[in-house]
Formats: C-alpha cells, structure tokens, sequence
C-alpha cells in the first residue's frame, strides 16, 4: 500500500502544471497603460504589456483566461482561472480588453439570407450597424450554433453573433431555418 | 480447457489403423495434415508428431485441395516411422501460397510434403514443437491447444471466407434469412396486417372498375337495357337517374381506390423508418463489439454501406414486395374468372400473348441487368480515378502529370458514356418488345373481340361486355409485371439481408469471459510469459517472447519497422489475444480481466491519432467525459498542447474533425496524448507517440511525458532513440523476438544492434548539426 500512496504523491503533479500557472490577485497586478494596453506586474516583476485570451471564448468568457506577452512569441505568464476573483478595477480593465479583442457584431434583424451558388448572402442589422456579407454555405462553414447561440463566419473569416435565436421573430427564423 | 481443441486430436480411422499397426506406443503430440506432394501435386498427406516418433503417411491417390477439407480414406496410406532421435533440421521453406516441410533424416536432408496455406498453421505448429522437443526443452501443456475455431463450412466443406464470420455465403439459407428478416417487423406485425387488408381491399374495388366502366355503362345505362344489369333492382327507371347513379358509383370507386392508397402509404411512412432504424442500430451494436481485426479486414467504405444502404434495401420487399403477393393473384384469378366466364375463346386470345410477354421479361432483363451493372462498374471506376485524381492534387502537380491524368480519365470517362449508351439501347429494344407483346394481346383482344361484337362470329357479344373483357385484359399486366421482378428483387433483398446478419453473426475474436473478474488498484505491472502471436496462424509475429516491466517503471522498445513492436503493445492492451502463452497484469491474465478494467487502466497513444468532430475540449475530455475544464487544460499542458489551442481564436472551443479546422500532424499528435494523460491510466503505451512532431516538440512533449509517467508504467515504441533516453530498460525487438536486454548503458557498452543504431543515429544528427 505504501508503494501506491508514493504513485498518488506523483501523479498530483499533472494538476501541479496548472496550478503553478494560476495568478491570483496577491501576486498578479494589472494595470493600465496611457494607450489602453495591460501592464502585468508578477509577483512585483514588471512583465510588460499583455494580452488576456479567453481559452474558452464560447462556453466560459471569464474563466481560464489566458495572460500572454504581447510580443511574437506570446509567451504565457499565467492563467486567470475566474476572473470575478480580481478587483473591480481590474475585472473592468480586462474586460474592455476581451471586448475588443473578441468584437463581434450583434445579429439585431435578419433582413434577407440567400443561398446561391455555395455561398450564402446575409443582409443584416447588427447593434454596430447595417451588414451585407457572404458565408460559405454548409453547416461547418457559415453557422456554428452553442445552444440558442449562433455564430456566423464569413468568407473573411470575421465572425458575427446571433445571442439567442428564439428571439428572432417567426419570418426571420424561416429565412435562418435551412442553416440550423 | 475451455474452446481450445487438441492439436493431437487424431480421426478415428486413423487411430485405429495406427493402434492396430503398433506405430501409436508413444503420446501423440500434433497431428496435422498436409495437401501436396513435394512436387506440389496434390495429394493427402498427414504427419502425426508423438513423443518418440515422426510419422508420416500419404495417400496412394492424388486427391483435391482447393480449401476442401479433405476426409481422406487412411487405410490407402503408406506409413513411414522416424526415431525423433534420427530426424534434425526441421525447416518449412515458404512459397508465395504455401510451403514445403523439409527435415534432416540421419543427417540427410529429405523433403516431407509441400502444403497449401490452408494447412501452413498447423504444420508450422508441428515443426516449432519437434524443434522444441529436439533442443530437449518441455513442451508446456497449452502449446499442444489452439482456439476452437470452426474453419469450415459444416454444409460444403469450403472454408468460411472470412474466418471472423462463420458464413457461408454460398450454403447461406435464404428462407432462413427472411424469416429472420420476418422477426424484425415483428412488433408491425398488426401494421402489415393493415397493409396487406388494405392491398386486398384495393384491388377488389381495382377489380369492381371495369365491369362499371364497360358492362354497366354502354349495355346498361347507355343502351337503355337495364333489365339485365344490377340496376333492375332499382326501383326507378329513368335513364338520367340511373346515369347519375353510375357516375356516383364510379366517383366513390376511385375515392376509395385513393383511400386506402394514402391510408397505405402512412402505414408504410411509419414503419419503414422505423424498421430501418432499428436494423441499422442492431448492426452499429453489433460492430461496437467486434474486435480491431474485424475493422482492419475490411474497408471503412463498405461497412458504412452496409450500415445505410442494406437495411433500406432489405425492408424494401416487405413494404412493396409481400403484401402486394395476395391481392396480385386475386387480380389475376378474379380477371381471369371473369374473362373465362365471359368468353372462354377471346380470354384464350387474351392469355395467349402472356406467355411471350413473361419470356421476353425473364430471358431478357437478366441482360438488361448486366448492362446496368456494368454501367455502374464504369462510373465507380471512374469516381475512383477521379477522386484519386483530387485527393492526390499535390503529387499529380509535383511530377507535372496532369497530361497523362486528364488522358486516364478521359479513357474512364468515355468508358462511362459507352456503358450507358449501351444500356440505353438494350433499354429501348427490350422495352419495344415487351410493350408490342402486350399491346399485341391488347389489339387481337380488341380485333376478335369486335369480330364478336360485329357478329362476324358467334355468340354475339356486346360492346359494353368487350370493353369491361378488354378493362380486365388491361388490368392482368400490372400484376404479370409484378411477378416477372418479384424474383429478382427477392434475391436482391435477400443479399442485403445475408450482409447485414454476417456482421450481426460476426463473432469477435476477442471476447470478455463471462466469468471475468474485477481488478480493482491495479498498480501496472506487466509480465509476458512465452508470448506467441500471429495476425494469422502461419506467420508469427511475436515468437515466444517473454519480459517483465514492474510497476511505475518505464521501458523502452526499439527495432526495425515490422519487428513486432506495435504487435506488442497491440496485445497488452488486448487487442488481440495470443495464441499462446499468456500476458499478465499485476498477475491476473489479461483474458481473465474485463474489457472495463483493461481499458480503464491501460492508454495507447500510437502513430494513428484520431479527431472525433467537436471541439478540441471534448476530444480531449473524450478519455474522461466528467474531466472539468481544469483537468483539460491540465492534460492539455501536460501534453504541451495549450500554448497551440490558446493561440487557436477559439481556444479549447474550436471544432475540429470532419468539417472542422484543419490540425497538423502534431497538433492532433498532442491532443491524443493529452487524452491519454486525462484518461490517468497506470498503463501508458506510447506507439511512436512523437514521431509526428518536429524535434522542439517532442523535447517539450518528452518533458511533460517524464513528470508524467512518473507513476505510471510506461512502454515507449520509437525509432529515434533520443525519445527512449529516460527508459529504465531498453529491449530491442529483431524479427518477433527480443535480442537484446538492459538500460541504456548496459546496451551500448554490449556493442550490439542498439549500439549499432545508436552510433547510426548520433551521426545523422551530428551531420545535420543538431548533435545529441
């Protein structure tokens, strides 16, 4: 029995990986540069400019962010497991950074969705303003769907965001139905 | 022992020509048979292995392989005995299909008998047991066993096709298929009883038709002649009336005919489905519980045919083939009753162009057939080229043979168009001929009947009875059709029906012991005692490799490509069993643990990494489906995969597989090991885990792997050698056996094979100036 408890002691390591990446608020301080960037300071080391990914973008937005340098190598400094943990201050500053670096258009109307040719046309309202764009059709390409939630992906790759499809009214859902 | 059969089993006329003769004073050990002479003729041969001797008889006659079992009469047998002590060298020289056993009799050599593969196994067993019995060694009590396994059609004689499935697809019996196929709509039962009243409700009022619209219409009501019609019952006479009655009367036959056609139809929508589905599922059930074998003997393509196309095609015949049987003869009999009744002479007439219409039907849509077929053949032909064409874009432009592509196709292409003009042509003349033997029943019907109706001949006949006679004519083609096509269609369904039941009969070759127990902690320590194994009989991949690896320790395995290291690691994790000798964990015969605990314990990471489609999170959570996302991204760490998926827009959110992102080699190289790290088993096979991966890679894999395999025991398969530098223990496999033992020191201090390709590889890197 002595043998497997020394097995468990080392098998604890591999949870061990992460929680040495874990910040916490005593030692990570994030703070704001004059032009909107986030500073990090580690355990009282000045790492620089960040950059916070969400490794979950669809199913967690605020948890296990990930906190990279913000040059090419992007290295990973840490991971914020919950963000609500950190102060006000910094819970607001991180999240206008995610807003920005995860934009996407808020589907508010659907006016026409058209398939031709493989391609679909979309002409929408979002809350950013008018749309007109094309999507490659399939279900793979253009719709990808987390519950009510529908992400569209153009041909370009920029993405816009339908929050809850029930909400859409009867008409708008008949033009959507051959892509959900 | 349990499903094993004796090898020294010996048939009982032989046993006693051999008791009687004094040849059997020694324990027999193998019998086995043979089925050529050494200058490959084929005659019977038999060898009969004991302890003391070799006896060897063969057959007076020449007799008949081919994969017949033979049944040979021994008394036509000339015997010879060796002294085992007299006899050296034994050795199989292997042809392309079979081989030849050859021995050394008092230090000559002389051939024995030449066989065909279907007896190389057991031959091949009897040499490894002489050699055994020759170096003095004991032979182990379960070498003298192999697995039951019916190899034969009981029916024939031939051997099963496929030895996975005992089926004999030729001696396969069909009545049997459907009653079985019968059983599936059993819980319809009551819905085929519907459709079939309905079949028979419909071609009643079918049958009711042309007596309103000839008979009663133009003698009746037309003519004025009521008298004689079922109107005279009626109690008014006016014409007007009795038009309007007709007319209704007509209007209410078609509304029903429609009726119970949608009626029908809704029956048939809600059962097909449903049977088709349930067929579909049994067969999914039944392939989840085959072994890997079954999977790597056939083409992924055909099992998925099977799985969709099959099952449609078989419930076909019970939908719009059986309950159509009835009412089709209640059509013909009641026509034909009707027109024998009416006019015997015309309703010969009427019949008497059938029989060539049915001829040209069975003689000549065979044909019609073939040419559909091999209309089929040219375009699969042709999709296979042209997706070879596609799929191998990049090398076609590489070589610059897109000429000679578009050449090869174009010769598919025309193939195509060349088959199909063909059929269209048959199509068009066969269709010609059966139409004009039908319309020309049609017109001498319609001519003679005239005649009668003309009074040209008598008894006189009247119009209104020619057109219902003629309504009935009409009415006998559809059900003739039927039966020419019903056949057909029988042995077609009843094909599909054979392909869907020899997968559910398939037995795995690999199957749980009822009796299997639980082993619950288990700590991972592996021990292989005298493992042999062959993917089949007659080559042995593993011979008779013993080894142990304790618990937490790592060990590492090298040797050349087909030395046998992915077979072992193969059959620890039972994959596949061995033929004999026995692989233990933690003591416990891996045959005698459940599926469950096996799988549960042991992670194989190999060369082939699959991504299931779905996001990266779920197929790394797939190993453990109740894995939070901190244990995933823990694995994922370990793995050295979570800097690549951060940097993925999604993160662990992106969906990956068929119609999802594209990942590299060594993207999904990772996320298979971080599945097999989140599966936190006590075993971890690593097959060639790294070889996918560039050199920086793999060094950070080979970092995480070190803290992780520190409490696990680890078997690493590898070419390069750097991967296996933390190995407690190297063994290096040569040609199904272990050649050489030791850490890594030991090993390059014995300057042998791995001392070899260690100097090989340093000097590799060295050249390209990375260095060890």
């Amino acid at each position: 029995m002595k043998e497997k408890d020394i097995f468990l002691e080392e098998k604890q390591e591999v949870e061990e990986l992460l929680k040495t990446k874990l910040l916490s608020p005593d030692i990570a301080k994030f703070s704001a540069t004059p032009g909107g960037f986030i500073t990090l300071t580690l355990s009282g080391e000045e790492q620089g400019m960040v950059n916070i990914i969400r490794a979950f973008p669809f199913t967690a937005e605020n948890e296990f962010l990930s906190v990279r340098t913000a040059d090419d190598k992007q290295k990973e400094l840490g991971m914020i497991e919950v963000l609500s943990v950190f102060d006000e201050e910094t819970v607001r500053l991180i999240s206008d950074q995610l807003a920005i670096r995860y934009f996407m258009p808020k589907v508010e109307r659907i006016c026409s969705v058209k398939e031709e040719y493989g391609h679909t046309y979309w002409h929408v309202i979002t809350d950013k303003g008018e749309c007109k764009f094309t999507s490659p059709s399939g279900s793979a390409g253009a719709v990808v769907k987390k519950g009510d939630r529908v992400i569209i992906r153009d041909s370009d790759q920029n993405r816009y965001e339908i929050e809850d499809v029930k909400k859409l009214t009867v008409k708008e859902l008949k033009k959507l139905d051959l892509y959900l | 022992m349990k499903n094993k059969r004796p090898l020294f089993e010996i048939p009982e006329q032989l046993n006693k020509i051999l008791t009687d003769s004094g040849m059997l004073s020694a324990k027999p050990l193998v019998f086995a048979e043979a089925d050529m002479d050494v200058s490959c003729e084929f005659r019977p041969h038999f060898l009969l292995l004991t302890e003391k001797t070799l006896i060897h008889g063969k057959s007076k006659n020449l007799g008949m392989s081919g994969g017949k079992k033979q049944k040979p009469d021994y008394s036509e047998f000339t015997l010879e005995e060796y002294p085992i002590d007299n006899l050296s060298d034994p050795a199989i020289d292997g042809f392309v299909v079979g081989g030849a056993l050859r021995l050394s009799v008092d230090g000559e050599q002389k051939p024995v008998c030449a066989f065909t593969n279907t007896y190389k196994g057991r031959i091949n067993r009897l040499k490894d047991i002489l050699v055994t019995l020759k170096k003095g060694d004991e032979i182990k009590e379960d070498r003298l066993y192999e697995d039951e396994r019916e190899e034969f059609c009981p029916k024939c004689g031939m051997r099963y096709p496929d030895r996975g499935r005992k089926v004999c697809p030729k001696c396969m019996d069909k009545r049997k298929i459907f009653f079985r196929l019968a059983s599936c709509f059993k819980p319809f039962k009551w819905h085929i009883a519907a459709i079939a009243v309905l079949c028979v409700l419909s071609a009643l009022v079918n049958s009711v038709w042309p007596l309103l619209n000839g008979r009663l219409l133009y003698d009746g009501v037309l003519a004025g002649n009521i008298d004689n019609s079922i109107f005279s019952a009626l109690p008014f006479k006016d014409a007007a009336i009795w038009l309007l009655v007709l007319v209704l009367s007509m209007v209410v036959v078609k509304f029903l005919q429609q009726l119970f056609g949608i009626i029908q139809g809704r029956i048939v929508a809600r059962v097909v489905p449903d049977v088709v589905a349930d067929l579909k599922k049994k067969v999914f059930s039944t392939i989840k519980y085959l072994s890997v074998s079954f999977f790597t003997g056939k083409e992924t393509g055909g099992l998925m045919t099977r799985i969709t196309g099959d099952a449609n095609e078989v419930t076909n015949i019970f939908i719009d083939g059986l309950p159509y049987i009835l009412p089709n003869l209640f059509t013909i009999i009641f026509s034909c009753t009707v027109m024998f009744s009416t006019s015997p002479l015309l309703a010969l007439v009427a019949i008497a162009t059938l029989p060539p219409a049915v001829i040209i039907s069975i003689k000549l849509e065979p044909i019609l057939w073939h040419f559909n077929s091999r209309r089929f053949q040219t375009q699969r032909d042709f999709r296979a080229k042209l997706n070879d064409n596609l799929t191998g874009a990049r090398v076609v432009r590489a070589f610059g043979r897109e000429e000679s592509e578009r050449t090869r196709l174009a010769g598919s292409n025309r193939n195509v168009a060349a088959a199909q003009m063909d059929a269209a042509n048959f199509d068009i003349k066969y269709t010609a001929l059966y139409h004009i033997a039908q319309s020309l029943s049609s017109v001498l019907t319609f001519t003679i009947g005239a005649c009668f109706v003309l009074a040209v001949f008598r008894p006189q006949m009247t119009y209104g009875t020619l057109m219902t006679f003629t309504g009935y004519v009409s009415l006998l083609a559809g059900p003739a059709n039927f039966f020419s096509y019903i056949f057909r269609w029988w042995s077609g369904s009843m094909n599909s029906a054979q392909r869907i039941f020899e997968i559910l009969d398939a037995t795995p070759d690999v199957a749980e012991r009822p009796d299997a127990r639980p082993v619950t902690d288990l700590r991972g320590e592996i021990t292989l005692k005298n493992v042999t194994f062959g993917y089949d009989e007659s080559r042995e991949v593993l011979k008779d490799v013993s080894l142990h690896v304790e618990a937490g320790k790592m060990l590492g395995i090298v040797g050349k490509s087909g030395a046998g290291k992915t077979t072992l690691a193969n059959l620890i994790a039972r994959l596949y069993d061995v033929n004999s000798g026995e692989i233990l964990l933690d003591g416990n015969d891996v045959r005698d643990m459940r599926f469950e605990d096996i799988r549960k314990n042991i992670a194989l990471v190999s060369q082939e990494t699959y991504i299931f489609k779905g996001t990266i999170f779920e197929n790394i959570a797939y190993a453990d489906p109740t894995a939070d996302r901190k244990k995933v991204i823990s694995a994922a760490i370990a793995a050295s995969a979570h800097d690549f998926i951060c940097k993925l827009p999604d993160g662990y959110d992106t969906e990956v597989g068929s119609g999802g992102r594209d990942l590299s080699g060594g993207e999904r190289q990772r996320i298979s090991i971080a599945r097999a790290i989140l599966a936190d088993p006590c075993i971890l096979i690593l097959d060639e885990a790294t070889a996918a991966v560039d050199t920086e890679t793999e060094k950070n894999i080979q970092a995480s792997l070190k803290e992780l395999v520190k409490g696990r025991t680890t078997l690493s398969i590898a070419h390069r050698l750097s991967t296996l530098r933390d190995a407690d223990e190297l063994i290096v496999i040569d040609q199904g056996k272990i050649t050489e033992q030791g850490t890594h020191a030991e090993l390059i201090t014995k300057k042998g094979e791995y001392f070899k390709l260690y100097q090989i590889q340093s000097k590799a890197l060295a050249m390209r100036g990375i260095g060890e």
